[in-house]
């Protein structure tokens, strides 16, 4: 109907766009089979994938709406392996190419992928994967338990980093086949060997990278049950820190490579000595410390003058018993001064009271025989003998009325 | 001081019945005779307190840093 395009006559673009979309259009449906490269969700109603074909390095952006990639029971992840019922759909407004998908089937990988999809889903829902369930690793384990491959690049890089950290570490290292269609049996036997021995305390199931077919076996069912059943603590090492695998869910710790695992599972020993060097140091201070405190409380109290100089207990008392002596001498003198005052007053007033003195003016005291004293010349009779004292002495006279002729007088009386 | 047996006193017994006899003598108001039996004990509980301190600083000192006896 349109005359051919010359220079002279050229086509309008959207003349070139309809005929290109008529043409595409014409094409109808197709089954094509790739692998998922690129998805997007971006926009509301549209899902972009990128179909790659994993053969040869080309690839189609395929689009579809999300009620075709939401799909109950399709798992559409990148690297994932589909089978697409699509038709070649041009888009006018943009003069961009896609496959425009009706139906989105996953396919070989893509199915296991979902298969442990599923998998993930039914032990998430038991717990098996619950925070609850983490057990803390030991600080220092004495034997370090590893499933490994043999002399793979994995197990050289757990013992050489944890012998590194921690020279006196042991392993018991179990060599399981880590690919293929046994690899998980053979895992879960080294797992429950070394769960079994008293002395392992911590397990490392470590494996190198690989593909995600590779990696399968570390996301069988019965493994993750095996791991979740271990009483010992489990590590895993799986894989590239991207590749996520089943038995990273059931693990206590997931570490991203082998060296990682040996450097949660070892401590570093450097470390720990200058930690315990560093507790030593100020529990020496700590003690030190108070000890001086208490020398220096007992020096205090021992040179106190009560325990330094004994002596002053005696001083103060030798003082006393002196001043008391004193004391005692100096009222006995005085008690003594005063007797002798006493004993002259007496004296004298014997001396004052005694007759003698009479007598030495010149009085006589006259005595009968009997010794009493005569007051009355009618006492005596006529020639009785008397007694006569006088200062100088006695004197015996006999009375004799008759050789005194005068008559007796009153002033004797 | 004699080797043979540990004290079975400890230092902060013996702290506290020093410190106590101390204040007894200071206060005074004793007889003679409890005063000299007082300062004796006195005495006795400062060589058992400087004992205790004495052997503490020992052991600290036996216990010395640089000792690389963890190494294995």
């Amino acid at each position: 109907m349109t005359s051919p395009s010359t220079p002279e006559a050229p086509w309008p673009v959207r003349t070139v766009a309809r005929k290109v979309a008529e043409w595409i259009g014409r094409l109808g449906e197709v089954w094509v089979e790739g692998q998922i490269a690129q998805l997007s969700r971006r926009g509301a109603a549209t899902v972009f994938l990128t179909l790659r074909d994993p053969a040869a390095d080309l690839s189609v952006p395929v689009t579809c709406s999300r009620d075709v990639a939401d799909r109950p029971g399709l798992e559409l992840t990148e690297g994932a392996r589909v089978i697409v019922r699509a038709r070649p759909d041009y888009y006018i407004a943009r003069g961009s190419f896609s496959l425009r998908a009706t139906e989105i089937r996953a396919v070989g990988l893509g199915e296991l992928l979902a298969r442990i999809e599923r998998i993930r889903r039914l032990l998430a829902a038991e717990g098996l994967f619950d925070a609850a369930r983490k057990r803390p690793l030991p600080f220092a384990p004495a034997v370090v338990g590893v499933v490994t491959g043999r002399d793979s690049a994995a197990e050289r890089d757990v013992l050489v980093t944890a012998r590194r950290r921690w020279p006196a570490i042991r392993f018991a290292v179990h060599h399981s086949l880590v690919q293929g269609p046994s690899a998980a049996a053979s895992v879960i036997e080294g797992l429950q060997r070394l769960d079994r021995d008293p002395e392992v305390e911590v397990i490392v199931v470590a494996r190198g990278g690989g593909s995600v077919e590779d990696l399968l076996p570390f996301s069988d069912e019965g493994l993750v049950r095996a791991i979740a059943a271990c009483r010992t603590p489990v590590v895993t090492a799986v894989g590239h820190e991207t590749d996520t695998t089943l038995v990273d869910h059931a693990v206590d710790v997931r570490a991203a490579t082998p060296t990682d695992a040996a450097h949660r599972v070892v401590p570093e020993i450097g470390e720990q000595r200058r930690l315990v060097d560093g507790l030593r140091a100020r529990a020496r201070h700590l003690v030190g410390t108070r000890l001086e405190q208490q020398e220096r409380w007992l020096e205090s109290v021992r040179s106190r003058p009560v325990l330094a100089d004994p002596q002053r207990l005696l001083h103060g008392r030798a003082d006393d018993v002196e001043q008391l002596r004193t004391r005692a001498r100096r009222t006995l003198v005085h008690r003594l001064e005063g007797a002798e005052r006493d004993l002259e007053h007496a004296r004298a007033r014997v001396a004052a009271l005694s007759p003698a003195a009479t007598l030495e003016r010149g009085y006589a005291v006259v005595q009968r025989a009997d010794g009493s004293l005569v007051r009355d010349p009618a006492e005596v009779a006529d020639g009785e003998l008397l007694r006569v004292r006088v200062a100088g002495g006695r004197l015996p006279v006999r009375v004799d009325r008759a050789a005194d002729p005068a008559p007796p007088t009153q002033e004797d009386a | 001081m004699t080797e043979s047996a540990e004290p079975t006193t400890t230092y902060e017994q013996a702290r506290e019945e020093l410190a106590d006899v101390v204040r007894r003598l200071e206060a005074g108001g004793l007889t003679l005779e409890e005063s000299l039996a007082l300062w004796e004990r006195g005495e006795e509980l400062a060589k058992l307190c400087q004992h205790w301190l004495d052997r503490a600083r020992e052991r600290l000192a036996a216990a010395a840093p640089g000792d690389d006896a963890g190494r294995e």
